[in-house]
């Protein structure tokens, strides 16, 4: 479903991608493991074609990155759901507001809206906080709006990106365990994070990066 | 219903509330051009209209040899009139002349003298259409042909010289327009990439989600031309006060008709526009 083949990805000395092999399955829960700067972010960047490999390629559920047209990026897109560190939630609004936007930009059927939104704030455990703006929530529920706007539109995957680095232990907890809910259903997910303790004691697919290089 | 245009419309009124201080100086912006713009079409307006007032009012005179008896003028007539271009031609008699200079000057020239030494006289007008001096002229050797022309009186040195300030005229204040216009533009489009550049973790998120450029850019392009008609509609209430004031205090004096105001609405939706495109396209290249 996702391959990256030999990919370079140099845009600075020392910095990008050196050469990353990988691949995740339908369904697969696997995690990018690597210090800072190793390229974890540029490996998701590459899946979800915001940069672009020098060399080698990438495979994302039948688009190529050899021959996809720019104009095509955003349909590949809302085949992903991508999570961050810092959330990416648009403060001036509700929860609801928030998950719905991913609906409304991609010129989603108005009546269909609020039902499917309220379907994922369910399944993120967020009903009772849907009218709350992002500032009057934890750490946590940041995250875990964000994860249900990942989700509205029903990716193939899930694109973690240190997505429990700012939380505290109990929060990161919760927000794994939702993750592994949500893979349980089918959706794949590649979670990157600096963190070996989260996949201590998983039997779950490791891939190591370091300076660019995957192995 | 798709909710992306609503989407669009709801995006673009929330934008201007959101950068109130941003959208108030692209909108005086527009303001304060459109009303120098209206300003140059307004002079324009008069100054055109003044000198088509005087062009109109160009009249030849044709004095007829003084030779001619009554039955030769009579066909003289005939065949000035079948000249193209020509509205009316009056006959003057010499008698006519005389009594006239007699009006002007106070003074019989039958007191001084005893025959009466003016010629007797055509005055032609010109159709509008045929009153720029090239059309005039071509009217002049068309008479020129004809038997029992003594002279052809035309005031052309002032219409030529009229001709070539109107054009030289013209060219300046489309030059004065035009760079009024680019700098308007120009204004709003940095105000409004101010607004996107404020608002990029918007447009950040937005292309995450995988919503197209196209879909980015059209509430920054809604909100351009909502500051555009709404500094255009600024404008028109401006002008409509100033004339009206003008028209109570100087009556009679008609400063421009009441097409300037769609005018005004049309460069500023113009403006606002094209700031908002230009400023997309350079947030928006990747």
């Amino acid at each position: 479903m996702i391959q990256l083949s030999n990919v370079v990805a140099k845009y600075s000395e020392g910095e990008g991608l050196a050469q990353v092999n990988l691949t995740v399955r339908p369904g697969e829960f696997a995690y990018l493991i690597g210090p800072s700067g190793a390229g974890k972010s540029s490996v998701l960047k590459i899946i979800y074609m915001d940069i672009f490999p020098q060399s080698g390629f990438v495979k994302v559920d039948g688009h190529s990155s050899f021959n996809l047209k720019r104009k095509h990026i955003p349909l590949l897109r809302r085949k992903l759901g991508i999570i961050f560190q810092d959330f990416k939630l648009l403060t001036d609004r509700t929860v609801m507001e928030n998950v719905a936007f991913a609906l409304h930009v991609t010129n989603a059927r108005r009546k269909n809206i609020k039902k499917k939104v309220l379907r994922v704030l369910a399944e993120v455990g967020l009903s009772h906080k849907r009218n709350k703006i992002p500032n009057q929530l934890s750490g946590g529920e940041q995250q875990r709006v964000a994860i249900a706007r990942a989700l509205i539109n029903e990716p193939i995957i899930l694109l973690a990106d240190e997505a429990t680095g700012n939380l505290d232990p109990e929060s990161e907890e919760e927000i794994i365990q939702l993750l592994e809910k949500i893979n349980s259903k089918g959706t794949a997910i590649l979670m990157a994070t600096h963190d070996d303790k989260l996949v201590r004691g998983k039997n779950r697919k490791i891939i190591k990066i370091k300076e660019g290089r995957t192995y | 219903m798709n909710s992306g245009y609503l989407y669009t419309i709801v995006e673009g009124f929330r934008g201007l509330k959101r950068a109130k201080f941003s959208t108030s100086v692209s909108i005086f912006t527009i303001f304060i051009t459109l009303i120098l713009i209206a300003i140059l079409l307004i002079f324009i307006f008069n100054v055109h209209r003044i000198v088509s007032q005087i062009q109109a009012r160009m009249e030849l005179e044709i004095f007829i040899d003084n030779s001619f008896v009554q039955q030769q003028i009579d066909n003289l007539q005939q065949q000035i009139v079948r000249i193209e271009g020509i509205e009316s031609v009056r006959f003057v008699s010499k008698e006519e002349a005389a009594e006239f200079i007699k009006q002007q000057f106070g003074s019989d020239v039958f007191k001084i003298l005893d025959d009466n030494p003016l010629p007797a006289s055509f005055q032609i007008k010109l159709l509008p259409s045929y009153s720029s001096t090239k059309a005039a002229q071509k009217i002049i050797d068309e008479l020129l042909k004809l038997d029992g022309i003594d002279d052809i009186l035309y005031r052309h040195d002032l219409l030529v010289l009229l001709e070539k300030y109107m054009h030289i005229f013209l060219i300046i204040m489309i030059g004065v327009g035009s760079i009024l216009a680019l700098g308007s533009i120009i204004l709003v489009s940095n105000t409004i990439k101010l607004i996107i550049y404020s608002r990029r973790n918007l447009i950040d998120i937005m292309k995450l989600v995988g919503a197209t450029r196209s879909f980015i850019r059209r509430p920054f392009i809604v909100e351009g031309i909502l500051q555009g008609i709404t500094g255009g509609a600024l404008a028109i209430i401006f002008f409509y006060v100033l004339f009206k004031i003008v028209k109570l205090e100087i009556p009679g004096l008609i400063l421009i008709d009441e097409r300037i105001y769609p005018i005004l609405l049309f460069f500023g939706v113009l403006f606002g526009f094209i700031g908002s495109l230009l400023a997309m396209r350079k947030f928006l290249k990747e």
